[in-house]
């Protein structure tokens, strides 16, 4: 039996007045896979992950999870899943350990030995009131929260932002120990180097469109590899097929340029005519990608 | 750069962010000024009118509630007007200076923008120092369209240093409560702390010129609050509580400095305390959730609404004595008709005071209800719509305590008025009975209950101008209040529901008005809630 998704988009549409947040937004989450969710500022991750909390109504499209539609059965849904916000803002008289508390019996979970273990790892103190927490203290309250529970389904959006690179370690493992235990997990992020380390799929939204969803490596087949290379005698590499961006290196010889993935194979064969004497390919990186997108250059 | 660097530019700033706060306020407050002085002449300006308010004037139940005044020889249409005014004007004019001296300071310094705007070149008292110029500018501007406005409505009796006298009087009042919420903001480590220990100060200083005002009013001097009353504009001007107010604020202002300059920013004397590893077994939802964060408040309002009544209740024995003030009464009419004559005297003035405490017992409740919004805005939900917790369930955990307080605190307010009331007195059946009691209650939760479903319909389905509520009350409150001093027309108290039930327990309770009043509370909270399931939230 194929696995049904644990989150269903499709075609998802969001008006503001006339303002149109989302035009179309269409991808899936399986369980076991960790997708991540990039785009720029106001691109629509936000509103795309509020809609899927019932917190506002899509206008268009149709949005499930675990198979029940993220509006009329939110409270349903909200028992098996755990989400942690991009700016969280806890309640200033309330302390970080009873908040975390509070959250957990709301879901309908305990504090339990995991939360003392995530709140020594993490670094909290949980005496203090809310009030007097930093950005980073507040994800962190979110975060033990989130994953003291056990969901099916785990949201996070740019929760990183205000973590230090301890906390945001002691973050990517949590994560990929939910990987390993068969969850689903919606990743929004800034932090590329981030995405690109834990996440199986991508989804780059851009002005309310999904643009592009897939793995990282066919996403790479979508670009340019950069080459730097050393050649033994005067060829000009400007005159091969498929290279943009040539530029001179500080040796003689020596080049830096992008080659479409389609031409590389040419573009070896040629160049191992002209006596090669160094060479470096670097794929493209997340955050290339990302350019390529967005400004519609390399 | 000394301390008060660039204050200039932060004037300019306070007033570029606050323009419509402080436009609206100062709108409102000097067109209803000037336009009760204009109308005046009209509602008092024969002997005979004037000698028949006199008489009620001098009242104990209305000294409680308007201050004592003296007053000597021909009785000028001016002077009723300042002894009907005066301490009205200053209660609004000092709520308005509270909630702009906070909001500019501790205010600020918890969203934060106190810290960007020090990390600049500017003095480190200098963002306090503009919240000082800003509230003297805004209260002098006041105090001169007072004056303007007295003198151009030109009421008989009236003299221009009688007009100057109560701009400035009103101006430096409100200055001292203003520098008064500057002081509590340093000394507080958040806003809302700052502005209840505040109002707490301005409540102290209310309830001591009452129980002065009626018993020995030589001794309202000691309250802040009473010294308005003192300013006699029209018949015997005395400049001195001016004097003694700009000297109380600038005492106030100096406090603040100090204050200012020993602590760290965003720290105050009052600090936050580090609170519970674990939360009770008692927080498990968004009821729970309510009450740990609002009780409080809650517990405060309810026991501030009962000390409120307590202390217009000690006065029953000065105001339910006729022979008091007219010993020769009872050998004119027999006991009988004096007993009888005391227990309506108790009536009207209980009946006043339902009024009264309706309105105040509202508040809290209005308050519960928008914070469902507030929160909202905040990003507070968030994290707690991300788990299985329905809109409805939500919605109500805060709209259900805030009928029961307001309820509750009516029921104490105004049982603290007759308890005490009766107790107080000599006869004791001169005072309310136990079935006017509850007919005094029956005859203004109907109209709490409205008002209150007025900001359940908007925070449901037009949140945007939920203020509107705010508004709404005030309106109801001030022509029911004022209406009859004023001589409203009647339709004007008809706009709001504190109109559409006659005086109780002065009356009896209309059945009918009571029955359609509480379906339309009911109609009003299912439309906001219906609307609150639907609608989108509106987060940052």
């Amino acid at each position: 039996m194929a696995t049904q998704p644990i989150l269903q988009i499709h075609q998802l549409q969001k008006k503001f007045g006339r303002f149109q947040a989302l035009k179309d937004i269409t991808f899936s989450v399986n369980a076991g896979e960790v997708f991540g969710f990039i785009g720029p500022n106001g691109a629509g991750k936000s509103t795309t992950i509020r809609v899927l909390l019932g917190l506002i109504r899509a206008t268009g499209g149709s949005a499930t999870i675990f198979g029940q539609d993220v509006w009329h059965d939110s409270v349903t849904i909200h028992q098996r899943l755990a989400y942690v916000p991009g700016d969280v803002y806890l309640w200033p008289n309330l302390t970080g350990g009873e908040i975390i508390d509070l959250l957990l019996k709301m879901n309908g979970t305990a504090h339990s030995d995991k939360t003392d273990a995530l709140i020594k790892q993490f670094g909290l103190d949980p005496t203090k009131k809310a009030r007097t927490y930093s950005k980073g203290n507040r994800q962190k309250v979110a975060l033990i929260a989130a994953f003291s529970q056990d969901a099916d389904f785990y949201i996070f959006d740019e929760p990183t932002s205000g973590l230090d690179p301890l906390n945001e370690r002691v973050f990517q493992e949590a994560v990929l120990d939910l990987k390993q235990r068969g969850k689903a997990v919606l990743l929004s992020s800034h932090i590329l180097s981030e995405v690109e380390r834990m996440c199986d799929r991508i989804g780059i939204i851009r002005e309310g469109q999904i643009i592009e969803t897939g793995s990282l490596a066919e996403m790479r087949h979508l670009t340019r590899t950069m080459v730097t290379v050393t050649l033994g005698d005067d060829f000009d590499v400007t005159t091969l097929p498929g290279v943009h961006g040539v530029t001179a290196g500080h040796q003689a010889h020596e080049w830096q340029f992008a080659v479409e993935d389609s031409q590389l194979a040419t573009i070896m064969a040629t160049l191992a005519q002209h006596q090669v004497m160094a060479l470096q390919s670097t794929p493209p990186t997340l955050e290339d990608l990302f350019m390529h997108y967005y400004t519609g250059k390399e | 750069m000394s301390r008060y660097g660039r204050t200039g530019q932060l004037i300019r700033l306070a007033f570029r962010r606050d323009r419509f706060r402080i436009l609206m306020w100062i709108v409102i407050l000097a067109a209803l000024m000037a336009s009760v002085a204009w109308k005046f002449e009209d509602i008092y300006g024969t002997q005979s009118e004037i000698a028949a308010i006199k008489g009620t004037l001098a009242s104990p139940g209305i000294v409680a509630m308007f201050g004592a005044f003296s007053f000597k020889g021909k009785v000028t249409t001016a002077e009723i007007f300042a002894n009907e005014m005066l301490l009205f004007m200053a209660l609004i004019q000092v709520v308005m200076n509270l909630a702009l001296s906070v909001h500019a300071t501790r205010g600020e310094e918890d969203l934060g923008i106190t810290e960007l705007v020090r990390s600049h070149a500017v003095g480190t008292a200098a963002p306090l120092a503009a919240a000082a110029w800003e509230l003297v500018i805004v209260n002098g501007l006041l105090g001169i369209l007072y004056s303007v406005g007295l003198t151009a409505a030109n009421m008989p009796g009236a003299s221009l240093e009688g007009n100057w006298l109560i701009g400035i009087g009103l101006a430096t009042t409100g200055l001292l409560f203003g520098f008064l919420g500057l002081l509590t903001a340093q000394v507080a480590d958040h806003s809302a702390s700052a502005t209840g220990i505040a109002y707490t100060l301005f409540g102290i200083s209310y309830l001591a010129r009452m129980i002065t005002d009626v018993q020995h009013p030589r001794l309202t001097w000691w309250s802040p609050l009473g010294w308005v009353e003192k300013l006699a504009p029209y018949n015997d001007a005395n400049w001195l509580p001016v004097w003694l107010s700009l000297a109380t604020a600038l005492i106030l202002f100096g406090l603040a400095v100090m204050a200012n300059n020993r602590r760290d920013l965003g720290a105050g004397a009052l600090t936050t305390r580090p609170g519970k590893r674990r939360a009770s077994a008692f927080l498990r939802g968004p009821l729970s959730l309510l009450w740990r964060r609002q009780r409080n408040v809650i517990i405060a309002w309810i026991l501030a609404v009962i000390i409120f009544g307590v202390a217009y209740g000690t006065v029953f024995n000065t105001i339910g004595d006729i022979l008091k003030t007219n010993p020769t009464m009872q050998q004119v009419f027999g006991a009988a008709m004096v007993h009888e004559a005391n227990h309506k005297v108790l009536l009207s003035f209980t009946s006043l005071l339902a009024v009264v405490m309706a309105a105040v017992a509202t508040i809290p409740g209005i308050q519960l209800i928008l914070k469902a919004h507030t929160d909202e805005t905040r990003g507070w939900l968030e994290a707690v719509y991300a788990r299985p917790v329905s809109r409805t369930r939500l919605f109500f955990s805060y709209v259900g305590p805030a009928f029961l307080t307001s309820t509750l605190a009516y029921i104490g307010g105004l049982g603290g008025i007759v308890v005490m009331g009766d107790a107080s007195l000599d006869h004791v059946k001169d005072g309310i009975s136990a079935h006017e009691f509850w007919q005094g209650i029956a005859g203004q939760l109907p109209e709490i209950w409205v008002f209150l479903g007025i900001a359940v319909l908007l925070v449901g389905c037009w949140p945007r101008i939920k203020t509107f509520t705010w508004l709404y009350l005030a309106l109801g409150f001030v022509s029911v209040y004022m209406g009859s001093l004023l001589k409203l027309p009647s339709w004007v108290k008809n706009v709001t529901p504190a109109g559409w039930m006659p005086r109780i327990p002065q009356h009896a309770v209309d059945w009918t008005t009571f029955s359609w009043m509480i379906g339309l509370a009911i109609v009003l909270v299912i439309v906001g809630w219906l609307g609150y399931r639907r609608r989108d939230l509106q987060m940052r």
